[in-house]
């Protein structure tokens, strides 16, 4: 039993770390341009430090991925196909803060929130007619590196002030 | 004189010149000395620098590959920040906008 109970709680670590990305290519095969980005372990340590040294935080990243399908028509992907990441994002420690539903598009925001209010990772899935987006970028953050981020590219959207938007904007 | 007595003196022992030894010692010396020093040998020099390239070149090529590497890859992190922050900017657009419609 013990041994059962060691096995379960290991799995959701293990898969947190391990998430396919793989599994998004289906997402951009009717796609009309497409930017698949993955930087992980060495390429990634390279990558930031060619940024300078105004990058510190970003040293601390583990996985940056970044996939972007636009399509010619509307209708030219299964949203189906992000059923993986979302359930992914559902099972571990990942933390909604943002779920924006229109007509024809989607917009949510995940973050990991690691103990002594760390960020571990933070997830974009945009879903529009004709564009889909997804931004997982992994890897322990201080809430205040998401401000030095924004001179960099991220910009401050309140997850500063307690790691998570407040009930207002949610629109579960 | 007969065969025998022909061969005979034909074949009969000389003693070396009294001065052979000495010939052949400065013989000796005198191709000693006559040995090409290394910088003069243009075969060798190729050769040496052929290693010291041989030697030189990957490294160059590696330092060079990951030099591109590591460019290529700032790019794509620079790419992937920009699009989240135009995602980013995007949802937050669209919670103010929503945010205008209900108020």
């Amino acid at each position: 039993m013990k041994t059962a109970l060691i096995l379960f709680a290991a799995i959701p670590a293990f898969a947190q770390q391990n998430f396919d990305f793989k599994l998004l290519d289906k997402l951009g095969a009717n796609a009309t341009g497409s930017t698949n980005i993955t930087l992980e372990g060495d390429t990634l340590k390279l990558a930031t430090s060619f940024l300078g040294d105004d990058t510190g935080s970003l040293k601390n990243l583990t996985g940056v991925y970044v996939r972007s399908y636009e399509f010619a028509k509307a209708g030219q992907y299964n949203e189906a196909d992000l059923a993986p990441l979302r359930a992914y994002l559902k099972t571990l420690q990942w933390t909604k803060v943002v779920d924006v539903k229109e007509t024809d598009e989607t917009s949510e925001i995940y973050v990991h929130v690691l103990p002594n209010n760390r960020l571990g990772g933070l997830a974009i899935v945009s879903a529009e007619a004709k564009e889909v987006t997804v931004v997982f970028i992994a890897g322990a953050l201080n809430m205040s590196d998401v401000g030095k981020l924004s001179g960099l590219g991220i910009p401050d959207i309140g997850l500063e002030h307690g790691g998570k938007k407040s009930d207002d904007s949610k629109k579960d | 004189m007969n065969l025998d007595d022909e061969l005979r003196a034909a074949l009969q022992r000389e003693p070396a010149p009294v001065d052979f030894a000495a010939k052949v010692t400065a013989k000796t010396r005198t191709s000693k000395a006559r040995v090409v020093p290394f910088r003069r040998r243009p075969a060798a020099l190729a050769l040496a620098a052929a290693l010291a390239l041989a030697a030189l070149v990957p490294s160059a090529v590696y330092q060079y590959r990951q030099q591109r590497r590591a460019i290529q890859a700032r790019d794509q992190l620079i790419a992937a920040l920009s699009i989240t922050k135009v995602q980013l900017q995007h949802v937050r657009e669209r919670i103010q906008q929503n945010t205008r419609h209900k108020i």
